[in-house]
């Protein structure tokens, strides 16, 4: 039984890999602090989970450096489909006043496909709030287009 | 075909546990069939996750469980390396040993 195919909306929460990829920790202070009672991100379904093996969201923090290039290419390999990469932080999305460092290869869309921008330095909870559910909408997009793809390929 | 063991706090059943061994086996199987399969197999995805590092080789952080015994292999090192001296692995060796050890008795007990 496969859940995907009865369901309309996702069949699971969002489960949410963090990855700081140089950041100063000004967005993941954010991050934490959409977790906390005041904004309670988990009441919307969104949890944090230790392995991209398990995650449907990655949330990348940080204007992606040198060292972390591979690992940020890694850990995106390693999140099954569908999946949506978020971008937090004026860093992650544009390099902000890091942008032409010696040591810097991104911004995050250099390295992977990025579906959901949320620009601030840092970044508001209700920004990443806002972002989030558009990557809900999205990850319902894709799952979806995913599922009819198996059956189609179940069919023939 | 079977038949139960009474004791004073219950009974044992070997019909039982089979039943039982068939439910929960059949339970896990239909729990494990609803989990997700759209992970790409032979991929990344596949592989452990090491904080995004390449896995080293297993050997290299793996401490084997005899590594427990490295303080008492140390002390007796003496001991275990004559011991480990002696242990070949060559057969006539053994059975070498073993007409020596039996001579040995042997003498003991008659004279």
């Amino acid at each position: 039984m496969k859940l995907e195919k009865y369901l309309q909306i996702l069949p699971k929460s969002l489960w949410v890999f963090t990855l700081n990829t140089g950041s100063c920790n000004g967005c993941d202070i954010e991050i934490v602090a959409s977790l906390t009672p005041r904004y309670d991100i988990e009441r919307l379904g969104l949890k944090l989970t230790g392995t991209p093996r398990h995650a449907d969201v990655l949330l990348v923090t940080g204007p992606v450096t040198r060292f972390m290039e591979p690992k940020l290419r890694q850990i995106y390999a390693q999140i099954p489909d569908p999946k949506v990469v978020i971008a937090v932080g004026n860093c992650a999305t544009s390099g902000d006043v890091f942008f032409k460092s010696y040591n810097l290869v991104g911004p995050v869309d250099r390295i992977i496909p990025v579906d959901v921008y949320v620009h601030g330095c840092a970044i508001r909870p209700e920004a990443l709030i806002e972002g989030v559910a558009k990557a809900v909408t999205l990850l319902e997009a894709k799952r979806a287009a995913l599922v009819s793809k198996t059956a189609v390929g179940e069919g023939a | 075909m079977f038949s139960s063991v009474f004791s004073g706090a219950g009974f044992w059943d070997a019909g039982v546990w089979l039943l039982m061994f068939v439910f929960v086996g059949g339970y896990a199987f239909g729990i494990r069939r609803m989990g997700r399969s759209d992970y790409k197999k032979g991929t990344d995805q596949d592989e452990v996750y090491y904080s995004g590092n390449v896995m080293p080789d297993v050997d290299v952080f793996t401490v084997p469980a005899s590594s427990s015994y490295w303080g008492f292999r140390e002390a007796l090192k003496g001991y275990y390396s004559r011991l480990s001296a002696m242990h070949t692995g060559i057969a006539t060796e053994y059975v070498g040993w073993f007409v020596l050890t039996a001579a040995v008795i042997l003498v003991l007990v008659i004279v």
